[in-house]
């Protein structure tokens, strides 16, 4: 079944070739990392407060910057006020010092505007996902941290475990 | 109107059933031709659109219904996951969850999931291939509930084994179907976690057993073994487990033509009663006519009776095949119930298959007089998505959080049931009166599930519970009464049976009304068993193949 037909074909016969899904695919990357490359100034500070924010919150002191980048174009196109969020949300974590395990239920406890926000950044890296319904947004999937976090016994899914049987084996 | 097109055999519907008795005519030297609804699809795409899905956890997310052949979907839409494939994906309104095209008419809702591409909906599956049981043939006769089969097992062995075959099947015999030659593949090698609920479930009674599934122990018919990619659903990486797909390949290998993109929505007869022709919408609606000397419609369970209840003629008010009023009644599934918990071992599901093994105990006895009969079907899929996505809900950070994810991606672990449903004419597809974006009717489900269902997940419950205990379980998390996960086993709509007042075709597959009108797929089964029911329906089809070469 290795047809070169590899679209959703509107019509029977031949079909654009993949080659037309990789371009496709590679302007999508190309498209995530454009932003990071000429980062406005006036972003600097909420993209600091973003990568402070998500050391704490994934307990993760070194995250990986271009992945960083990727997720926050895509909490920003989500979210157009999530640059102001995520400072606030530095902020209000700098001053009370919480422990992260405590902070979403205080934000919650003072019905905070910031509530949604610690869910939004650890789902992004953790999951590789951004936004809600349709809006939602694959930008990460090998490498999202819930993947690196068990790498040591499990593949994501779709990847190969390894030779055919090496399952059986106890995970060590 | 435009060319006419023409063949001996006409087959509608790409899936496994319908492709492979297109091969197994067109190597008869018969023309055949296959026409399809939906579009083409490859396995490099369903992977690409995997993993660019948002919703790992949905498995129709990478099979976006095309514009002109819709199938259900119940989430968000998401849209497409490259530019190219943009314009042909029907897209839903904003805040909708679904597309609505499965009607619900209730009391119980019916979210069935099947796919219309080229090949059918066994791009996605776990790929079991169960034979049924002897007695599950007779349980009228047995235990007086539901029907009896116009077939038997002994009847069905050859073409069980042709199905196995055909498709690579490899499992234990240990599972109460008699066989008269082994299985064409030792069972695919134990994943860890299996291994451990069989040491320790045996001793309390629970003799654990390899699945029966189309999946590669050892390369078999020019595909690799499985390598436990883990994603058999939604779909395999490396072709290890048969699908749909390569039935359609090898039909037209076998030189049946098959036509992607053309959407039967009628099909005509002659004055004496016989099948003259079918027609179809192209994308563009523009309508094409093809006639032939024989027709298999095997267009799965809900697509098949909508076909038929769309093709009224004043000869036949009612529909096509409808004579007896059962098209579209009694539809059956396999609503399961479940229990999570965090197993004592370090199990790691993940690691293999997504769904290597089974408890078949309380698949037959003389309590299905009384409810019903159940497998029992242990999970491998990977814990590390819903662990993580749990704890996000959870709102727990910091170092924490993973300290957590990776003892639920460890310990966590599922035991499900896959229950017998009855027949009942009154669980039914009809038409609706809405339309899809070619004007033709959406298909509404009336479902419900009496007592005879409830009874047993009540039983199924203790041996849950039971099971969670010789596992060493804590955190157990029973599915809410009543609330069932439904199995996509679309079953009974066009059922099979000797009386032609009482069902749709005969033991042959063969319409009572139309001579020269086949019906194949998992809708002509009478009775659903407790087993996925793919190679029964293939079984079932090869022996209409038969019958349908013979005339």
């Amino acid at each position: 079944m290795d047809e070169p037909n590899a679209s959703l074909g509107g019509h029977d016969g031949p079909d654009p070739d993949r080659r037309g899904v990789l371009i496709g695919l590679t302007a999508t990357y190309l498209f995530s990392y454009v932003p990071s490359a000429i980062a406005q100034p006036a972003d600097a500070g909420a993209r600091d407060a973003f990568m402070a924010v998500a050391q704490i919150l994934t307990g993760r002191p070194s995250l990986d910057a271009d992945q960083a980048s990727r997720l926050y174009e895509a909490l920003i196109a989500d979210a157009p006020g999530f640059a102001a969020d995520v400072q606030a949300l530095r902020s209000f974590m700098d001053q009370r010092k919480i422990d992260p395990i405590q902070l979403q239920s205080t934000l919650d406890a003072e019905q905070s505007p910031l509530a949604a926000m610690p869910r939004n950044i650890v789902k992004a890296w953790y999951t590789g996902i951004v936004g809600e319904a349709e809006r939602a947004r694959c930008v990460t999937f090998e490498t999202s941290l819930m993947h690196v976090a068990v790498a040591d016994r499990l593949n994501p899914p779709s990847y190969c475990y390894g030779s055919y049987g090496s399952w059986m084996d106890q995970p060590a | 109107m435009s060319h006419e097109l023409s063949a001996d055999i006409v087959v509608i519907g790409s899936g496994i059933c319908g492709s492979l008795v297109a091969e197994r005519l067109a190597r008869t030297g018969a023309s055949v031709l296959i026409l399809e609804a939906g579009p083409r699809v490859t396995r490099n795409q369903l992977v690409l659109y995997y993993r660019n899905a948002p919703r790992k956890g949905d498995w129709m997310a990478p099979y976006p219904p095309s514009r002109w052949a819709p199938h259900p979907t119940y989430e968000a839409d998401w849209g497409s996951a490259t530019d190219q494939d943009k314009p042909n994906v029907a897209r839903q309104g904003s805040n909708e969850k679904g597309n609505g095209y499965l009607v619900q008419a209730g009391p119980t809702p019916y979210p069935a999931e099947y796919i219309r591409v080229v090949g059918g909906t066994t791009w996605h599956w776990a790929a079991h291939m169960w034979r049924l049981l002897p007695n599950d043939f007779r349980i009228k006769t047995l235990y007086g509930v539901g029907k009896d089969w116009p077939v038997t097992y002994d009847e069905l062995d050859p073409y069980y084994q042709e199905g196995e075959e055909r498709t690579g099947v490899s499992g234990a015999p240990n599972t109460g179907s008699p066989r008269t030659k082994p299985f064409p593949m030792e069972p695919v090698a134990e994943p860890w976690a299996m291994r451990r609920f069989r040491e320790r479930l045996e001793p309390g009674g629970y003799p654990v057993v390899a699945n029966t599934t189309a999946r590669n122990s050892r390369a078999y018919d020019g595909r690799p073994p499985c390598c436990g990619a883990n994603n058999c659903q939604p779909i395999c990486p490396v072709d290890a487990q048969y699908h749909g797909g390569l039935a359609a390949a090898s039909a037209e290998a076998a030189g049946a033509r098959l036509l992607a993109n053309a959407v039967v929505y009628r099909i005509e007869h002659d004055p004496a009663g016989r099948i003259a022709a079918v027609h179809y919408f192209d994308p563009d609606r523009t309508s094409h006519r093809v006639t032939g000397k024989s027709f298999v419609l095997a267009a799965n369970g809900i697509e098949s009776p909508k076909l038929l209840l769309m093709s009224v003629s004043d000869k036949y008010p009612t529909g096509i095949a409808n004579g007896s009023g059962m098209v579209g009644r009694n539809l059956m599934d396999h609503p399961s119930s479940s229990l999570t918990f965090d197993a004592e071992d370090e199990l790691w599901l993940g690691r293999g298959p997504q769904s290597p093994a089974s408890i078949n105990t309380f698949r037959d006895g003389p309590f299905r007089s009384e409810y019903a009969a159940f497998r029992l079907d242990f999970t491998n899929i990977s814990q590390v998505r819903s662990a993580a996505e749990d704890l996000i809900t959870a709102g727990v950070y910091g170092p924490e959080f993973e300290k957590q994810l990776r003892y639920r991606a460890a310990h966590q672990c599922n035991v499900k049931n896959v229950p017998e449903v009855l027949p009942h004419p009154d669980n039914r597809v009809v038409l609706s009166d809405q339309k899809d974006e070619l004007g033709l009717p959406k298909p509404q489900v009336h479902f419900a599930l009496g007592d005879y269902l409830h009874r047993c997940m009540e039983v199924a419950k203790r041996e849950y519970t039971r099971i969670a205990e010789l596992m060493g379980g804590t955190n157990l998390r029973f599915t809410p009464e009543r609330e069932y996960a439904n199995n996509q086993h679309i079953m009974g709509t066009v059922s099979m049976g000797d009386d032609p007042k009482d069902s749709v075709v005969d033991g042959f597959g063969r319409a009572h009304d139309h001579e020269n009108l086949f019906i194949a797929g998992t809708g002509i089964m009478p009775t659903g068993a407790t087993v996925n029911p793919t190679l029964t329906a293939l079984a079932l089809a090869f022996r209409t193949a038969d019958q349908i070469a013979k005339t």
